[in-house]
Order: structure tokens, then C-alpha cells, then sequence
């Protein structure tokens, strides 16, 4: 194994994690390996952390969301939203650790929807065999191995800001398609919809478009 | 294009108006679904309430420049969805009122049950249900489980459980679609009371649209009198699941409405809080203004042919509100785009919007039902290709 190859490995503990074991304890492990000082904040000053980690006292909590196995919170920190002070080389890493992340949330949820439709029967058929079933879940799947295939071998510094971004936006999309197949239950606040809600959430504080000037709340 | 009338643009002006005063009570609801107790005087909300009430049974519906109005043509009631949900959609779906109720009671009730139905709602403010959806058969309403069998001669027993009912937790009556018998011909439909012994609503919290209060209903042995069994004096191929769908028809354009309305609003809070836009935004933001026009064309083709009775109408309506749930996630997003990094925690409205947006796809059908509905009146040849 190469030094390179074991580095890439090293990121796809975040993605299996988030797929094995849920946001909470993929987030938790992510804010534990990278960064000494605390989780880095986003661009706008924000951050979405697991309930009790290091640093998660470092703002004004906005809100706090419940999910499957346990509590975040997103919190506006009291410092001037500005150049982050943040090293360059760890802000990267946060950044693909987030992305990595957020795609093994989104492996979880295909896993969920292919239980879920897979139990389900319409007529004397399962509804994961309908055919618009099939070919939605196939639509999710391109998207997925795309960003798999992106995502693969990669090391911070690697992807740069604009793909990291676009990467996000897309796993964005895929979870949409995916929740739309699961139907009403990804609605509700205790469910797969939950997790989605809170990885867009991570996503918009990390790598929504920057606007210089045009960041105020609007009332 | 199509064009409004005087009249219907009348009731668009006063939707528009009343629309303003939702704004600032939208996240107050958000935050407190019960809220809508507190805002029963708010002037839509007395509209709402009596909306779809035909003429004989409402003595003082609202007046508009003059003319009387009382939501009972899609076209009207459509223009008016989009208005209002541009206000707050979680508004909308909690005031008290009639609506999907009423659609069913008008197609498939007798006088009787017509004159006790709508005396209840023109009492007081009366929230009412329509439980068709079953836990784990959202899409196959034909595998229905509820049951409705005799008690005697003169009452019903109904036993089983419904899933993503709205307001059932505080409405005083509603429409239960039960079985009572095997087959497509099996299903029927019965006004019931919520205060009937063995009727519970639990409340399911949900991610967007919770001033709704989603609910999972259980009947226990709920008796109800066999006089609201609607349509027994109905042929029975025009009673329960095929009356439900020609009232789901009647009903779909003004969910699309429903998705416009959020998918503007989500357009207007950019155009209202961003201070300049660069060329690519400007280009977006001009496709998207676009495509909410285009939306809402195909919406007012969909309700003018329901109002027509329309061979073409289910399809349209299918049409229009597949492509409505869509817009309404698409145009969130797109304005969450707008804001940089936090936006869904700086413009919490927006975010409102966004969460809101995902509801719109599982009301009255999912995209891939609607397009299964598109595709059999294409082959059936109901929309006019010429």
C-alpha cells in the first residue's frame, strides 16, 4: 500500500461510519480527527455539531435538531464571520471529511429506501419491482457512483473548493431523489428525512455560494 | 396564454391582500402548530372556513367588488391557493374548513347528509379530515384494510387504521374511506365523528408543513349511524374508491397551487432581499420567473377543465401537480443559492420554504402516481393532441 493509497483510506472511515452508524457518531469522529481547535466554522460564521463535542460551546445556538441516535445543534458564532483562522491544510481536510461524510449519509438513505420499498407490496408485487421505482432508485445509483468515483483516492488539497461544492450540491439532489421514493415516512421528523435535513444543513453552512456583502439576515 | 377574468381577478386582489397579514405568523406556526387557535380572527381564515360551501347552505359568503364568492370553482379556488401559500402555505392547510371533506360530501351525499354536514361547518370555525391513506399503502389505495360492517340495523362499526391524516387530532368530523366487502366495488366512504368512542388522532411531527398536523388515526370499534354512509342512494360503481378519485381530481389543481404558491414565494423573498444580482443570477432567476408562469398556465388549464368537466381534466391535473412539487423544491433550493453560507440559519423563512417544499411531492400522490395518471389519459387518448 502506498502512502497516498493509505491517506485516501483514512477518509473513507467518515463515509463508512455515516453509512454503518448514522450522522451523530460519523459527525463526532470527524470533529475528533480533524482540527485541534475545535470544528472549524463555515465561511458565514456558522457550525453544525454533535450535542457535547469540543467546541460546540463556541456560538449562539440557532437551533437544535433531534435525529435517529441523538442531538446537533447549529450554532452562529459570536466572532465577525471573516477570513477564517483556520489553517489552510485543515480547513481542506474538514472539507472532504464533510463531503465524505454526507455521501455515506446518502448510501444510508439508498440502504433505507431499498429496505423500506423492498417490504412494501403494491398489488401482489413489491413496490421497489415497479418498474418507476426501479428507474428512480437507478437515477439515485448514476448520481452516487459518480460522486463515489470523484470522491475515490482523494486526499485534502485534491478536489478544490468549487468541486467540493458542486459535489455537495449533487448529493444534495440524489438525497431529494431518494426521499421522494420513500414516500410520506421521509417527512416525518423522526425518520431518514431528519438525517437529510441536517446533511443539507452541514452542507449549507460549508459550502453554500459565498457573497461577500450580501450575508444579513433578512427580517 | 390564459387570461383571468374580472371577477376571478378580483378574488386573486383579496387573496393577495389577506396573504400579507400570513407573513408574519408563518414561523410562529412553524414553531407551534396549536398556534392556529390563536389566529381563528384573521380575515382568511373566516373565508376558509365556510370556502366550498355551495350557495344553499351559505346564507353570508364573502363579498368581493360587489360579488359573492364561495370557492366552490376550481379556477377560482386555484388563484386563490397560489396567493395565500404565498403568504404561508402551513396557514393555509390548518385553518379550519371543509375543503377536501366538502368535495366528497357535494359528489356523494344525499340532501340530508348535505344539510348536517355543512350546518356543522357553518356553526363555528369547524376543522374536518379526509382519511383515505393507510400505514405502509400510501400507493395502493385498492389494498385497503379499514372495514366498515353493519351493527345492527341502523349503525356501521368501523376498525383500522389510517396514516397521514391532516387536522384529525382537532377536527370534529371528516370522511373515512373503510371496506365492506372484498374488491374495487368494496371501498365506501362515511362522515364520522372525532368525538365517537374508539376514534383517536396521535399527532406525527413532521419536517415541514406542520401547521397541517399530520396524523395517524386509529378506529377502534368506532360506531357510526348507517344515515352517514355517503352515496347509498349512488350506483355502486360511482360510490367509494371511484367517487374518491373524481373528487381527488377536482382537488389536485389546487395542490399544485399550493406548490406554486411556496415555489414564488422562495422567488419573491430573493427579489426582495438581495441587494444586486450578478448576470448568472439575474439569468436564473429570469428562468425560474419563467417557469412559475409556465406552472401557472398549466395550472389554470387544469382547473378550467375540471370546471368543464373535461375528459382531460384528471390529466391535467396530474400534470400540473407533478410538475408543482418539483418547481417548489427546485425554486427552494435555488433561493437557499442566493444567500451563501448559513442561509437556512440567517433566513429562517427560506428555510421554512425549503421544508415546506418537500411536503407538496406526498400530498394527493406521488410524481410517479401522477405520471401513471398522465400516461393512461394519454393512451386513453383524454388529452386532445390536435
Amino acid at each position: 500500500m502506498t502512502g497516498r493509497t493509505a491517506a485516501a483510506d483514512a477518509w473513507i472511515r467518515y463515509r463508512r461510519t455515516a453509512r454503518q452508524d448514522g450522522l451523530v457518531r460519523a459527525l463526532t469522529l470527524l470533529c475528533e480527527t480533524v482540527g485541534d481547535g475545535g470544528p472549524p466554522r463555515g465561511p458565514g460564521g456558522h457550525m453544525v455539531v454533535p450535542v457535547g463535542v469540543a467546541g460546540a460551546d463556541a456560538g449562539d445556538v440557532v437551533t437544535t435538531l433531534t435525529v435517529e441516535e441523538g442531538t446537533v445543534v447549529a450554532l452562529r458564532s459570536r466572532a465577525e464571520p471573516g477570513v477564517s483562522m483556520t489553517p489552510r491544510q485543515e480547513r481542506a481536510a474538514w472539507a472532504l471529511g464533510l463531503t465524505c461524510l454526507r455521501f455515506g449519509l446518502s448510501e444510508r438513505l439508498l440502504d433505507a429506501v431499498l429496505a423500506h420499498l423492498g417490504g412494501r407490496t403494491v398489488g401482489d408485487a413489491k413496490l421497489l419491482h415497479q418498474q418507476m421505482v426501479k428507474g428512480g432508485v437507478a437515477e439515485a445509483v448514476i448520481e452516487q457512483l459518480e460522486i463515489e468515483t470523484m470522491l475515490a483516492g482523494a486526499t485534502p488539497g485534491d478536489l478544490d473548493d468549487d468541486v467540493l461544492a458542486g459535489l455537495n450540491a449533487q448529493i444534495t439532489e440524489t438525497d431529494r431523489m431518494l426521499l421522494r421514493l420513500l414516500g410520506a415516512v421521509s417527512f416525518l421528523a423522526d425518520g431518514p428525512g431528519q438525517v437529510a435535513r441536517v446533511s443539507e444543513l452541514i452542507a449549507d453552512v460549508h459550502f453554500g455560494s459565498a457573497r461577500a456583502g450580501e450575508h444579513g439576515g433578512a427580517a | 396564454m390564459i387570461e383571468l377574468d374580472d371577477r376571478t381577478r378580483a378574488i386573486q386582489r383579496q387573496a393577495r391582500a389577506w396573504a400579507q397579514e400570513l407573513k408574519p405568523l408563518a414561523l410562529e406556526l412553524d414553531q407551534d402548530p396549536d398556534a392556529i387557535h390563536r389566529h381563528l380572527d384573521v380575515a382568511i381564515v373566516s373565508y376558509l372556513t365556510r370556502m366550498t360551501v355551495p350557495p344553499e347552505f351559505n346564507p353570508d359568503p364573502v363579498v368581493i367588488d360587489g360579488r359573492p364568492f364561495y370557492g366552490t370553482g376550481t379556477l377560482e379556488r386555484v388563484v386563490f391557493a397560489e396567493e395565500v401559500a404565498v403568504g404561508d402555505a402551513g396557514m393555509l392547510l390548518a385553518a379550519p374548513g371543509p375543503v377536501m371533506s366538502g368535495v366528497l360530501v357535494d359528489a356523494m351525499g344525499d340532501e340530508q347528509q348535505k344539510k348536517w354536514f355543512y350546518s356543522r361547518i357553518m356553526e363555528k370555525p369547524t376543522w374536518t379530515f379526509f382519511a383515505l391513506t393507510e400505514p405502509d399503502r400510501g400507493s395502493d389505495a385498492g389494498a385497503m384494510n379499514t372495514t366498515l360492517t353493519p351493527d345492527g340495523d341502523d349503525h356501521f362499526v368501523l376498525r383500522g387504521a389510517k396514516r397521514y391524516i391532516g387536522n384529525a387530532a382537532r377536527a370534529d368530523l371528516g370522511i373515512v374511506f373503510a371496506r365492506t366487502r372484498p374488491g374495487p366495488l368494496g371501498v365506501t366512504a362515511v362522515l364520522t365523528e372525532t368525538s365517537a368512542a374508539g376514534f383517536t388522532a396521535e399527532p406525527l411531527e413532521t419536517i415541514g408543513l406542520r401547521g397541517l398536523r399530520i396524523t395517524a388515526v386509529t378506529l377502534d370499534d368506532v360506531r357510526v349511524p348507517a344515515g352517514q354512509v355517503l352515496g347509498r342512494h349512488l350506483r355502486a360503481t360511482q360510490r367509494g374508491m371511484w367517487s374518491a378519485v373524481q373528487g381527488l381530481n377536482r382537488l389536485r389543481p389546487g395542490v399544485a397551487a399550493f406548490g406554486l404558491g411556496i415555489a414564488r414565494a422562495a422567488y419573491e423573498y430573493v427579489l426582495a432581499n438581495r441587494r444586486t444580482l450578478n448576470t448568472a443570477e439575474r439569468h436564473r432567476l429570469d428562468r425560474l420567473g419563467l417557469r412559475l408562469t409556465e406552472l401557472r398556465q398549466l395550472i389554470w388549464r387544469s382547473a378550467i377543465a375540471v370546471d368543464d368537466n373535461d375528459p382531460a381534466a384528471g390529466s391535467l391535473a396530474s400534470a400540473a401537480k407533478a410538475r408543482a412539487s418539483r418547481l417548489a423544491e427546485e425554486a427552494t433550493l435555488e433561493a437557499l443559492g442566493c444567500f451563501g453560507p448559513g442561509a437556512r440559519l440567517d433566513h429562517p423563512l427560506l428555510d421554512k420554504l425549503a421544508r415546506d417544499a418537500r411536503g407538496v411531492e406526498f400530498m394527493e400522490g406521488t410524481g410517479n402516481i401522477q405520471k401513471l395518471n398522465l400516461f393512461t389519459g394519454l393512451v386513453q387518448g383524454h388529452l386532445r393532441r390536435d
